[in-house]
């Protein structure tokens, strides 16, 4: 009928009316139109049909809600039930309720599994996004490269090459530099920061929020001081545009605030919060710095190859370097958000991998209960298709159970990733970073988002099932027995098959890591870690050389006397702490082309006793050096140097007496030999190491007071007492943080630890699901086959022999999962290589253990249900039936 | 009885009339048209299927079509209990609106 009804009023009236009425309801519709359009125009008939539908709509709408939800239906259409699609779904939730309430031991297993996959899975992703998911806060990131060797570099390179470095626009400088803060009465605190170039904020392409950034000349001696902060230092100091101008006491020299950055930013890692101009000294050797340069614009890293060659032969046209530390080796530029965020990635990626792997597990494990219980209601649903329902009608429906059941899940996995996500912040290696990752609305919105995925996967198996019969009848045809052996059972056993496998994969990856672990706890540092408390300071720059010593040794002296401490030592760099620090070195006499690369170290004189270091020739430092280091007209000075050191200057000679060259102005006399210490990273190659009284150098304004106590449990329960007694001796020296060695040899061994610990935490739960998804489908099919069971019985068999059949039916499932598994982990152990050590990435060991644990895991849960089954009366059984 | 029954709202009631005025004519349309009639206020279709949905939920209506010739057409007809919740609510009007004096009321509406 064409009637001239406006077509927009007309399709929704249609969509909101119920299927039963709206064709006569349209009718009426029309035809009252057609008399308004007679009577009042075309235009006031549109208008009124407008208003019809516009008025119409929420009432019809509230009316849909309540109809799918009471699931009302008037006599009158009981020839054609139904009403609109919001109907439908109402009324296929409102029965998924019903039945979901009715089994709830179903709905619990189901809704608790799949919510640890989603909680975990949520969590690792409000982690996760900062780091790799959100822009860097520069405007120039995609065209911002590091140089190698990043922290090597001095100020004489960078002042040579400066106007140098082909293929970039600019290039700028910087390295760590905390400072101290005095304001006012307060105590000194200390700041995380930046000292650079003036052009570092122009290559990153950041804007300051309130001031500006550091203009051209003040990055040379004698320019006005000058700072941009962080905007949490900004509302630390006030918040208002007055900062700007202000002048700041740091390091004990007035500083002007010229600038405060915006919200959000962050350089180059998010826990610094001042940075200032560094007034280069070009003739500076001091190397410590990185270098970060603009690439100029249409370059990328990897077509930088051409330029780095270029600036590695202007290098070494002006530069000569010794065997380490050579920067014309390994030339290569690294984009910036490969080193800044780098070193976390892998660790991120493997937790993600892992935790998608568990959602997985928690999927398969709810759509192979979800398909048990479709087989199980086959008599319901033989009915209802019996009486006319389509299979697209009981596809909804299931779909609508997987839905329910998905959101569910959803609200519960939010609130675990809410827990999650704390201890994950706690115990991934990302540091800092665990600030920048917050809990959010969005990661809220991505549990639920998972969740609506997630139930999508699970319900798609028993649709599978349903559909490849092509009919309902077909699908639902299935004998009394059945079950695993059965027709219909392949699936169910593909799919435990599948779980098994995900869980082999987390727990063999748990497993590498574990024994990579106990491989670097079992390194010898080289020291004595337990009972060893470390309190690090930074001195005030003012504080001048030899007023710094003494107030070192009055620290160091009122340590001593706080109760329970056997020995005080101070030292600028403890070991463990990856290297710095370090010149070369060689025997009075012999050429320079001779020298070695050594560590330095400025110890106090009980050094090496409170470290728990073994004397190994010759005698430590004592009195007598303390003294010679006093007297001012000594021309030596003493040292006392490790056997890694022997080994490669004195070959089979007697090293005491002998005599160092090399950065000093006097040669150093050998006075003795410890053994070797880990003073880089935990894994290095020994190296060389001299150790020299602190009297006559500290260099730096960094260092640690180190305390061994009398009982070693004791190590953390002095460090209050302890950074006390240093703030009241000596208050020139700010307390940068408090620690133990046990604590610094632990982040030594590094991420592998906390990656560790959290894998073993996934894998455990990981065997959990896989426990549970074995459990369901052997009691499922042991259940199915309950009647054949006591039929044999009944004729003879034994109950043992029973137990054992359904048994091997769990472990040949568990073997066939491991199978898949080992080869689907050989492949994707690889992703943790970085962090392991002394163990390949297919390690047998760990993936025996890894199988042993589910073989037991899944004979375990085959053997509840084969024990039901195997003690069952068969008399009462097949009277049941 | 009728205490177990809530009150009628203002439109159920107006719609229970409109059935009851309406003889055997009474669907949806006719309702409407019929409300409309007597209101002269214009109302929208769908509000008058929901409350008569509700109404009929409420087991204060009863619906059934004729079949036969012609378009069969869902007619509602007030049920006992639906009668009954008229009745109780036009008694209370009735209660409420007796020794109210008209003629102050008119002048009042009047000024």
């Amino acid at each position: 009928m064409r009637s001239g009804f406006p077509r927009f009023p007309r399709t929704l009236l249609r969509a909101l009316l119920p299927r039963a009425e709206r064709d006569e309801v349209l009718a009426e519709l029309e035809i009252e139109y057609a008399q308004r359009a007679a009577s009042h125009g075309t235009r006031a008939a549109g208008r009124w049909a407008w208003r019809q539908a516009v008025h119409s709509a929420p009432a019809l709408m509230r009316w849909s809600w309540w109809r799918g939800w009471s699931g009302f239906e008037p006599r009158a259409n009981a020839y054609r039930p139904g009403g609109n699609l919001l109907k439908h779904w109402l009324t296929d939730a409102r029965y998924a309720t019903r039945r979901l309430r009715a089994r709830p031991g179903y709905t619990i297993l189901a809704v608790l599994t799949l919510a640890l996959g989603i909680g975990g899975t949520a969590a690792v992703f409000g982690i996760a996004r900062p780091l790799i998911l959100d822009p860097l806060p520069y405007a120039n990131a995609d065209r911002v490269a590091f140089f190698w060797r990043p922290g090597w570099w001095n100020e004489e390179e960078y002042t040579y090459l400066r106007d140098k470095f082909p293929g970039y626009q600019r290039v700028a400088f910087y390295r760590p530099a905390d400072v101290t803060m005095r304001d006012g009465d307060a105590p000194t605190r200390l700041l995380v920061g930046i000292s650079s170039s003036w052009d570092l904020f122009d290559v990153l392409g950041a804007r300051p929020m309130l001031g500006r950034t550091f203009r051209s000349g003040e990055d040379v001696p004698g320019a006005e001081p000058v700072v941009v902060v962080s905007y949490g230092l900004w509302r630390e100091l006030g918040g208002t545009p007055a900062v700007i101008g202000q002048r700041i006491t740091l390091d004990g020299t007035p500083r002007t605030v010229v600038g405060v950055m915006p919200r959000g930013f962050w350089f180059p890692d998010p826990a610094v919060r001042i940075w200032q101009a560094q007034p280069i000294n070009p003739t500076g050797r001091n190397g410590s710095y990185a270098l970060v340069g603009l690439m100029n614009p249409g370059l990328t890293v990897d077509r930088m190859g051409p330029h780095v060659a270029a600036l590695v032969k202007t290098i070494s046209e002006r530069f000569k370097y010794g065997e380490n530390g050579d920067k014309t080796k390994d030339a290569w530029v690294k984009p910036l958000r490969t080193e800044l965020l780098g070193k976390m990635t892998p660790a991120v990626v493997a937790t993600f991998t892992a935790m998608a792997l568990i959602l997985l597990i928690a999927c398969v494990n709810v759509a192979a209960l979800m398909l048990g219980q479709v087989e199980g209601r086959s008599t319901e649903l033989s009915v209802r298709a019996a009486l006319g329902a389509t299979l697209g009608r009981i596809t909804q429906q299931l779909l609508i159970e997987a839905v329910v059941v998905g959101l569910l899940a959803g609200i519960v996995g939010a609130g675990l990733a809410f827990v999650g996500f704390r201890i994950l912040a706690q115990s991934l290696p990302i540091g800092v970073w665990a600030e920048s990752a917050r809990f959010d609305w969005t990661m809220f919105a991505a549990a639920l988002a998972i969740a609506l995925a997630a139930s999508l996967v699970v319900a798609s198996v028993p649709l599978f099932s349903l559909w490849r019969h092509g009919n309902l009848r077909g699908a639902l045809s299935g004998g009394r027995t059945g079950g695993i052996q059965g027709r219909g059972g392949r699936l169910e056993r593909g799919l435990v098959v599948a779980e098994v496998a995900l869980a082999m994969l987390i727990a063999s990856g748990a497993a590498l890591l574990v024994r990579s672990v106990t491989n670097l706890y079992s390194i010898d540092p080289g020291v004595r870690t337990t009972g060893v408390a470390v309190v690090d300071v930074l001195s005030s720059r003012s504080l001048d050389g030899n007023l710094r010593v003494r107030k070192i040794t009055e620290a160091v002296d009122a340590l001593k006397t706080m109760p329970g401490v056997r020995s005080v030592a101070a030292s600028m760099r403890l070991p463990l702490l990856g290297g710095g620090n370090s010149w070369s070195t060689v025997t009075e006499g012999r050429p320079a082309s001779d020298a070695v690369f050594t560590y330095f170290r400025m110890v106090s004189v009980d050094y090496f006793e409170t470290m728990g270091m073994r004397l190994i020739q010759g005698r430590l430092f004592d009195q007598t050096d303390i003294n010679a280091a006093a007297d001012s007209t000594s021309r030596e000075m003493t040292v006392v140097i490790n056997e890694e050191l022997v080994k490669k200057l004195f070959p089979g000679q007697n090293p005491i007496g002998q005599r160092l060259v090399g950065s000093f102005r006097y040669p150093q006399r050998i006075i003795g030999v410890v053994n070797t210490v880990a003073e880089g990273a935990l894994t290095d190659k020994p190296e060389a190491t001299t150790y020299y009284l602190d009297r006559r150098a500290w260099f730096g304004s960094g260092g640690s007071f180190v305390i061994r106590t009398t009982r070693p449990e004791d190590a953390a329960s002095v460090l209050d007492n302890a950074r006390r007694t240093i703030q009241r001796v000596a208050p020139e020296f700010a307390v940068q943080g408090v620690t133990t060695m046990d604590r610094v040899f632990d982040k030594a061994v590094g991420p592998a630890r906390q990656i560790m610990s959290l894998l073993t935490l996934l894998s455990g739960l990981a065997l959990v699901l896989g426990a549970i998804g074995i459990y369901g489908v052997i009691s499922h099919f042991a259940a199915r086959r309950r009647r054949d069971w006591a039929i044999r019985v009944a004729l003879g068999l034994p109950g043992s022999r029973v137990i054992t059949h359904i048994v091997r039916q769990g472990l040949v499932l568990a073997l066939m999962g491991i199978a898949v598994g080992a080869i689907a982990a050989a492949a994707l152990t690889r992703l943790l290589s970085t962090f392991l050590y002394g163990v390949s990435s297919v390690d047998p060991i760990a993936f025996a253990g890894a199988s042993g644990a589910l073989i037991a895991i899944g004979v375990l849960a085959a053997f509840v249900p084969a024990r039901r089954a195997g003690t069952v009366d068969p008399a009462r059984v097949l009277r049941e039936q | 009885m009728s205490d177990d029954l809530a009150p009628l709202g203002a439109l159920e009631e107006q719609i229970l009339v409109a059935v009851l005025r309406s003889r055997d004519d009474a669907y949806g349309m006719e309702v409407r048209r019929e409300i409309e009639r007597v209101t002269g206020r214009e109302l929208a279709i769908g509000a008058v299927y929901a409350t008569l949905d509700r109404l009929e939920a409420k087991g204060l209506l009863n619906s059934g079509r004729a079949f036969g010739h012609g378009p069969s057409r869902r007619r509602f007809a007030l049920s006992a209990r639906g009668a009954r919740a008229l009745a109780d609510t036009r008694a209370m009007r009735e209660r409420l609106w007796q020794g109210v004096d008209l003629r102050r009321l008119l002048s009042l509406a009047r000024a």
